[in-house]
């Protein structure tokens, strides 16, 4: 990395300029082998994700966008085509990014304020207890967890584990960020509120991210882009830009009549996919 | 609290009508078999005046020494040879066969091997106890979520990290789960060693007395090592408790 | 979706005919290793040898001596384990569907469970005199402890609630053992006697070299006694083989079918 690449450019409005290559995955299949039956659950995807670009992904359950996910993070390899970060092939697991999986991965015996403030014990993210102590406070805030630090997960709710992982990822503030689900056990009124944080740290920290959900609402208020996923196997069948304004207020964004018009276009593109998908499931039985 | 006291006096009455009843036994009927409660009092009392500390003292020692041996050691090879994939695979089937073998059966051999004094019940102990901690760490360092071990990687966590921050919190409930074998376990085998050839322990205190008839004693020797014994388990399941909250939390939650 | 490891399919797997050479290996490795340590650094006295040592099991093999030992550990292992199996579930039983009771004695079980059982021998022995009915009694003390708890631990796991669902849905008394009482202790009855089998073994091993004239337990300290190594490591071998003739089937048992808790 040269020191030039430290220092990031001005925030983006409106119009993107082009700005250098993210994360690119380049026809990329995976092929997964179950009980002696290989299958292909993602095929011929090709992304692109400029710096600072938040991508969403949306398609039905099983296309595949965990795959896509565990690929840019390092964790599983393409059986096609190749993914590259910063330009350069993804090998081992991908420590530039920080990864919300779809399950809570808390450590089971760490309390919560033990489990967000591990980044900082490792050696390369090493801060004294002071500074830890304060950046966890200061999370447990952000996430709306006071109170609970010194709960374990298992006395935590659903959606209450996955706040803590969303604070355990931020903490560190990794450049990309790598979002699965990340709001699906949340009350509607807490997942508002979830969505604006995030909003405001991602613009504020210009950070690259790649959000999975099943909530095309979620993902037309937050994304500049949106991809459509088919059923499975999983390939890409449309890409929209989302031209709203950053920083983004989410929640009056989702009152805006063109808000409802591209939320309303991407519907009846998804709404196939999830019909074919129940379908191949009906059929699966 | 009433409930609770109530129950504490129905066991103490239970207690005493046990006792009276093995009391009247011997005094009306014989106590040549069955000696006598009032006896094995008298005689607890006269042991504990005498070398019975003595010959705790001894037995303490083969288990602590023996347990500071195989205890770190079983439970680092465990999870070492656990998290090595090609190790684990090679050595699954030796394993397997070690584990199927009641180790004990070995005392004879130390004994031969070590003679008359604490060295080979060191030994049995530090044996059986790598074994146990072994077997359980091995285990535990399969079980470990690969998930939790990937998120740290992803943090950029190195494979010391990674082993010392999931690896061995993860294999914890194991090792416990093994600890808990393998306390009680250091007392069998120590006392099976102090049982086959010795001159003192707790284990020697049955044999000598059973060798002489002296029923008075035999009971006397099986009280002490219930009471011993006793406290090893509840000294157990207490640091289980301590170490393993989160665990209880999971299991209760469910 | 996608259960345990997030995938890590850039790891190679392992080549099972490699790991086999491996093992073989490591196995000819051990024993060349001991052939040749024995009589130049470590005096044969010790750790014998495995020429020897073979010599010993095919002599044993060929006069057939070796049986009576064999036929004596197995019946004693069998017939202490089925008597204390069945007093335990019996009292596992009994005690658990009398709570009550239950509670005021457990810590009298609790307090003979922390005896260290081995220590009874010499009273069995005094009592019953040295053979069959002494080991069998001391095999059986350790067997009972273990499948009462067990027993306990299955009755206590069934469902009240379910059962009451069920009696409101005029399910009959017969059904609802079928259904419900039956599943949940079965489990916990089938960990129980797979555990108290391997202590069983190690029990009946102990009391035939404790007192006894026969078995392989017995075989083991009358060769140690007899300074004989190689009469020592033959019969722990042979001990082993019957060990894991017995043993390693139920392990591969429990493989399949996945215990529900994880101990008691
Ligand atoms: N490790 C694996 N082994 C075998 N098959 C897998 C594995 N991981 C995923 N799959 C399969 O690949 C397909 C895509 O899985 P993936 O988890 O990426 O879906 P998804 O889009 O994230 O679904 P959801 O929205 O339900 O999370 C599924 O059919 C799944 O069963
Ligand atoms: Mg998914």
């Amino acid at each position: 990395m040269s020191h030039l690449q430290l220092i990031r450019p001005e925030p983006a409005t409106g119009a993107t300029p082009a700005r250098r290559r993210k994360i690119s995955l380049d026809k990329v299949a995976v092929d997964f082998t179950t009980r002696g039956k290989t299958f292909r659950a993602v095929d011929d995807v090709t992304i692109e994700v400029p710096e600072m670009q938040f991508l969403a992904l949306v398609g039905p359950s099983g296309c595949g966008k965990s795959t896509v996910l565990n690929m840019v993070a390092g964790l599983l390899a393409p059986s096609e085509g190749s993914v590259t970060y910063d330009g350069a092939p993804v090998e081992a697991a991908n420590t530039r990014v920080g990864y919300m999986t779809q399950k809570d991965t808390l450590l089971p015996w760490r309390s919560v304020a033990d489990n967000i403030g591990i980044a900082f014990e490792l050696r390369c993210r090493k801060a004294n207890a002071a500074e830890r102590r304060e950046r966890v406070a200061e999370m447990i805030d952000l996430v709306g967890l006071k109170g609970f630090e010194r709960h374990f997960p298992a006395e935590l709710s659903g959606g209450m584990r996955k706040r803590a992982a969303l604070a355990r990822m931020l903490i560190y503030e990794p450049e990309t960020l790598l979002l699965d689900e990340p709001f699906a056990a949340l009350d509607a009124q807490l997942r508002i509120l979830m969505q604006q944080e995030l909003l405001r740290l991602v613009e504020r920290r210009q950070m690259t991210v790649i959000l999975v959900t099943h909530d095309l609402e979620e993902a037309v208020l937050m994304a500049d882009r949106v991809m459509v996923f088919t059923s499975g196997p999983g390939r890409i069948r449309t890409e929209r830009d989302i031209p709203f304004e950053r920083p983004r207020n989410a929640m009056e964004l989702r009152f805006r009549p063109e808000f409802s018009a591209i939320h309303e276009e991407l519907w009846s593109e998804l709404k196939d996919e999830f019909a074919a998908s129940v379908e191949r499931e009906r059929r699966a039985q | 609290m009433t409930d609770s006291s109530r129950l504490w006096l129905q066991r103490a009455i239970l207690l005493v009508a046990i006792l009276a009843a093995w009391e009247a036994c011997a005094r009306l009927v014989s106590d040549r078999w069955i000696s006598s409660p009032v006896a094995i009092a008298e005689r607890l009392a006269q042991w504990m005046a005498g070398d019975l500390w003595y010959h705790m003292m001894i037995t303490g020692t083969e288990i602590g020494a023996g347990l500071a041996i195989g205890i770190p050691l079983g439970v680092l090879t465990g999870m070492l040879l656990g998290r090595s994939k090609r190790m684990a695979a090679v050595f699954r089937p030796f394993i397997v066969l070690m584990n199927s073998l009641p180790i004990v059966a070995l005392t004879p051999l130390l004994i031969m091997w070590f003679g008359l004094g604490m060295q080979p019940k060191i030994v049995l102990v530090a044996f059986v106890s790598f074994l146990l901690m072994f077997f359980n760490s091995f285990s535990g360092a399969r079980a470990v979520d690969e998930e939790l071990m990937d998120t740290l990687a992803l943090m950029g966590a190195s494979a010391k990290e990674r082993f010392v921050k999931v690896v061995v919190p993860s294999c914890l409930t194991w090792t416990i789960a093994g600890l808990k074998n393998a306390l009680p376990y250091a007392l069998i085998a120590a006392v099976i060693g102090e049982m086959m050839l010795s001159r003192n322990g707790l284990g020697h205190l049955i044999t000598r007395s059973a060798q002489q008839f002296d029923m008075t004693g035999i009971y006397t020797a099986l009280f002490v090592l219930m009471v011993v014994g006793g406290l090893i388990n509840e000294g157990t399941t207490q640091l289980e408790n301590r170490l393993l909250r989160w665990r209880h939390l999971e299991t209760r939650g469910r | 979706m996608w259960k345990g490891s997030v995938v890590r399919n850039r790891q190679k797997a392992l080549n099972p005919r490699v790991v086999l050479v491996q093992q073989l290996a490591f196995l000819i490795l051990l024993i060349g290793a001991w052939q040749f340590v024995s009589g130049r650094l470590i005096p044969p006295f010790y750790i014998s040898n495995p020429l020897d040592i073979a010599g010993v099991i095919w002599k044993w093999l060929a006069d057939g001596s070796i049986w009576v030992h064999v036929r004596s550990t197995i019946v004693t292992l069998f017939m202490g384990y089925l008597v204390g199996a069945a007093l335990g579930i019996g009292l596992g039983l009994a005690l658990g569907l009398s709570p009550r009771t239950e509670r005021i004695v457990a810590p009298f079980i609790a307090a003979l469970y922390g005896l260290p059982k081995v220590a009874l021998l010499p009273l069995f022995v005094i009592f019953f005199g040295i053979g069959l009915v002494s080991k069998v009694a001391l095999v059986a003390s350790v067997v009972i402890f273990l499948l009462f708890y067990a027993t306990l631990a299955g009755v206590r796991d069934i469902d009240r609630d379910m059962i009451d669902g069920l009696r409101l849905m005029g399910a009959s008394g017969e059904e609802i053992t079928r259904k419900v009482r039956m599943p949940a202790i079965l489990p916990w009855l089938y960990t129980g006697l797979r555990t108290s089998l391997g202590y069983a073994l190690t029990t009946t091993v102990v009391s035939e070299a404790l007192s006894s004239n026969r078995g392989l337990g017995f075989l083991i300290e009358y060769s140690a006694s007899q300074f004989h190594s190689a009469g020592v490591f033959a019969a722990v071998v042979v001990l082993l083989v019957l060990s894991s003739a017995i043993m390693v089937p139920l392990g591969m048992l429990e493989r399949r079918s996945k215990p529900t808790r994880l101990s008691h």
